[in-house]
């Protein structure tokens, strides 16, 4: 639960020109919880406090995380606590008003599209603080080796062909969506700085019945305590922090090896998840591919996003092989082609994909669907897309259901800081893909060539799991680097996971009630979410969704949006009829993401015009927006992914004559090993991989055998190879020998 | 507000089709006036609801409502000096210009572009059918 320090609890923004303390709505955002390899159990309080002279009502909005549902909340303040209950929008949002009419402090969380939720706590009285702790349930990001839990601490602004944005006053903006499709949400004030709003922290406990290798945040800096229960808990190592930025924490597993969570759940019911490394179904199968890479160019990727992305794809088009073609389109306000078709990945076409990229500027919005029609218009059935983008759209479901449609798989990187890990998430597994996600403090390009690895041919087709009753259906196929996540309920004994080509067998024990319940409520969960994410306003589909969503609201206990959770503590002194001032809560500008970015080119408010009118700008880039701050530094990975960039299409080096190229393939393939990527491991695995199968034609000579039997053993030959591209074959062999002594 | 018609905020909620959430907004925003009455009396008028009208009516235009909020703030004393605005020059042919207000949104640019491109087409196609400006018919 809550650990609240004495240095935080006297917490009191104060304003920066003045030194006057600020009458902020909500002061503070505390996130607690259990965290799994298979998701978490978050409690997230949030302390409100009125500096009014009336009654407040404070509107505070966030984004869920992925495969992530609302479970209940508590609210309490001086002398009572009174507990959420769940039950239909509609009813909810009456009841949540009936309570404002009598002057009772009211509680009401719902969800709305895009997983926003506003919560809007009403009538709380001058100088009152009350605290709302909301229990949510949330999905992991999954690797073979390791886990990601993200969290929102802030909001992004995002692209909607018809959001209107302003900016109200000097580095404060303002976005309104359109009601008929957005209906009611109220989005917050997005400020550049974003010192002096809410503060924020966390302190979690993360278990894993295999034990931990290391835990780690690109975002923020942690503690670490380990527990007697084999447990540890992760703190924020400052006193708190400020909301302009998601809490990513990275878990790396002690083995990567089959595992399922299992126990009896609240239902009496036996539930469990499991976690299968892609590692379990073998080796990737050879065979042609044919990508589209989708590049995001929008206004909020500009910068070093931009740059990278850049890079990223350069390096990619490096592993692709004479078999192979590819496609490169991107996208704003609108989409431009490399080709009209797909190009066979000859050296010619690659260096003019590079010029094509180098002449491609970030501007505009984020126009993700007519991309991905088009790009899955120039693949063909089959193909996979790749995409590079920020994800900052709103209107996702409607994106989801063109992105459907298609028939292609998209596998997606996302970028960014508080940016759309749940769609991203969705659209990746909704087409039979896989997604990654980076923060803005991480490198772009080498999560995007290990993505790219995994891409193509997957390691396992046709899952079929049998043992127990799996729900929701799991995944068609497997993809190199990311494990396949089964659950269901039942299963007593063992779960047999059978593919096209092998099968294994997975005990399933028993974890106890506590994680039983867990494992329960996050199938729950991830169920909401894939049904929600088909909720759209048109279509007969609709009502039927509609009734399914409130069934498995109500058979899982979990909020969705057809069910709100809402409460009324009704006071002795309660004042009906007594308007309380709403204030929403705002919430500061992403960490990389420029302020001008999004709001430099929208209308400006002039307090002193009397005429101010007309439609503003939807998020478009400035030319004079300063760079997101990001790691720029060029180090080993810079050279590799130069390095990468530069195979032919026949997978070996470049050279005058074959001598040559041979000994070029051979240092490429040393510089790859000395920074730990392998033919099975790293991100440069496929790059290996075809270098290797260039030099098994021309092994003539033992150096070159043995150093093919180093990229097959993961051996790292000593000497500094990454700097030095010009060594002789002597120098290679006294390496080797180093070795062999 | 004599002669009026008196309602509650869910009457009122009822009447504009706004939420009363977002009526409470509003109010805070200084758009709208609070109810004619505090604590169990407060009622709303036919003034609220036609200036809630007028709010999604302003709205439907491209408002915002800080925009609003100017708008409705009582003009000060004196003259007042014009708002600057940006205009963007589209050449068309060397005797054709158009002026269009930066600042619009996405799908309106590529709209006036679309409708431009198709302009500029007309006008550098000199085979096309027009008409002078007294009716006679050209070629």
């Amino acid at each position: 639960m809550a650990t609240e320090t004495s240095s935080v609890r006297g917490f009191a923004p104060v304003a920066v020109e003045t030194g006057e303390e600020l009458e902020l709505a909500m002061q503070r955002l505390w996130l607690t919880g259990h965290v799994l390899p298979v998701g978490a159990r978050l409690m997230v309080h949030h302390v409100f406090q009125s500096k009014e002279k009336k009654p407040m009502e404070a509107v505070y909005a966030f984004g869920l995380p992925r495969d992530a549902a609302l479970r209940r909340f508590v609210i309490r303040g001086e002398g009572f606590t009174a507990h959420s209950e769940l039950r239909p929008t509609r009813e909810a949002v009456e009841e949540y008003e009936r309570g404002i009419r009598d002057g009772s402090l009211s509680t009401l969380a719902r969800e709305h599209g895009d997983g926003i939720v506003n919560l809007s706590v009403g009538n709380i009285r001058p100088r009152e603080k009350v605290t709302v702790c909301l229990e949510i349930l949330a999905g992991v990001e999954l690797h073979d080796d390791s886990f990601r839990l993200r969290f929102p601490f802030t909001l992004a602004p995002c692209y909607h062909p018809r959001a209107r944005l302003l900016e109200i006053a000097p580095g404060a903006g303002e976005i309104e969506l359109p009601e008929d499709e957005f209906g009611d949400v109220m989005l917050p004030q997005f400020r550049q700085d974003s010192s002096n709003l809410h503060a924020v922290g966390f302190d979690l406990r993360v278990t894993s019945p295999g034990g931990f290798d290391g835990i780690g945040s690109p975002s923020h800096r942690v503690r670490i305590q380990v527990q007697d229960a084999g447990g540890v808990r992760v703190l924020l190592a400052a006193e708190r922090d400020i909301p302009n930025r998601d809490l990513v924490l990275d878990v790396q597993h002690c083995n990567a090896r089959p595992e399922a969570l299992a126990g009896t759940g609240l239902d009496g019911k036996r539930h469990f998840i499991a976690i299968v490394p892609s590692t379990s179904f073998g080796e990737k199968p050879k065979g042609a591919r044919r990508v589209v890479f989708v590049l995001d160019r929008s206004g909020s990727m500009q910068g070093l996003p931009m740059e990278q992305a850049r890079k990223a794809i350069e390096a990619c088009l490096g592993a692709l092989s004479a078999e192979d073609s590819f496609g490169l389109v991107a996208f704003g306000d609108q989409t431009e082609h490399f080709q009209t078709r797909l190009s066979p990945a000859t050296r010619e076409n690659r260096d003019a994909a590079r010029a094509f990229l180098a002449s491609l500027q970030a501007r505009g919005g984020t126009e993700l669907a007519p991309a991905v029609e088009e790009a899955a218009g120039l693949g063909g059935t089959g193909s996979d897309l790749f995409i590079l983008t920020d994800g900052q759209v709103y209107g996702t479901e409607q994106i989801l259901a063109r992105a459907r449609a298609v028939g292609v798989r998209l596998h997606c990187l996302g970028i960014g800081s508080a940016s759309q890990d749940r769609f991203l998430a969705l659209l990746a597994r909704q087409t039979g893909g896989v997604s990654r996600f980076v923060t803005a403090t991480e490198r772009v390009d080498m999560p995007a060539v290990d993505l790219f690895a995994s891409l193509g041919k997957p390691v396992a087709e046709s899952i079929r799991v049998t043992g127990a009753h799996i729900q929701p259906d799991p995944p068609p196929c497997v993809f190199a680097g990311t494990p396949l996540a089964i659950s269901g309920e039942g299963a007593d004994g063992e779960l047999r996971i059978q593919w096209d080509g092998g099968s294994l067998d997975l005990p399933v024990g028993d974890c106890g009630r506590r994680i039983g319940e867990m494992v329960r409520l996050l199938r729950g969960a991830r169920m909401i979410t894939d049904l929600e994410s088909r909720q759209i306003n048109t279509g007969r589909e609709q009502s039927r969704i509609a009734e399914r969503l409130k069934e498995l609201s109500k058979e899982y206990g979990l909020a969705s949006r057809e069910m709100s959770l809402v409460a009324v503590v009704a006071r002795a002194g309660d004042q009906p009829g007594e308007v309380p001032k709403t204030s929403v809560v705002p919430v500061g500008m992403a960490a990389d993401t420029p302020f001008a970015g999004y709001f430099a080119a929208a209308r400006r408010l002039d307090a002193d015009a009397t005429a101010c009118m007309g439609v503003s700008a939807a998020l478009f880039a400035h030319p004079d927006a300063p760079a997101a701050r990001l790691v720029s530094e060029s180090n080993e990975e810079d050279l590799l992914l130069e390095l990468a960039a530069r195979i032919e299409a026949d997978g070996g080096m470049p050279g005058r004559k074959e001598e040559d190229r041979v000994l070029a393939t051979v240092l490429a393939i040393l510089a790859f090993l000395q920074e730990s990527h392998s033919l099975k491991t790293g991100a440069f695995r496929s790059h290996v991989r075809r270098l290797v199968e260039f030099l098994e034609a021309r092994a003539d000579r033992d150096v070159v055998r043995r150093v093919i039997e180093c990229a097959r053993s993961g051996r790292i030959v000593p000497g500094d190879w990454v700097c030095t591209q010009n060594a002789t074959w002597e120098e290679i062999e006294e390496a080797l020998n180093e070795i062999r002594s | 507000m004599d002669g009026e018609s008196q309602f509650s905020l869910s009457e009122l909620e009822a009447r504009s089709g706004v939420p009363a959430r977002t009526i409470r907004f509003y109010i805070a925003r200084g758009l709208l006036d609070g109810p004619a009455r505090a604590g169990r009396g407060a009622y709303y008028t036919t003034a609220h609801l036609r200036r809630i009208e007028w709010i999604r009516e302003q709205q439907s235009q491209g408002a915002m409502l800080a925009e609003i909020a100017v708008k409705l703030r009582p003009a000060p004393e004196g003259q007042r000096l014009a708002q600057p605005e940006a205009w963007l020059q589209y050449s068309l042919s060397e005797d054709v210009r158009v002026m269009v207000r930066d600042g619009a949104s996405p799908w309106r640019i590529r709209q006036i572009r679309a409708a431009l491109s198709e302009l500029a087409g007309r006008l550098s196609n000199t085979d096309v059918e027009t008409r002078s400006p007294d009716g006679d018919r050209n070629k």
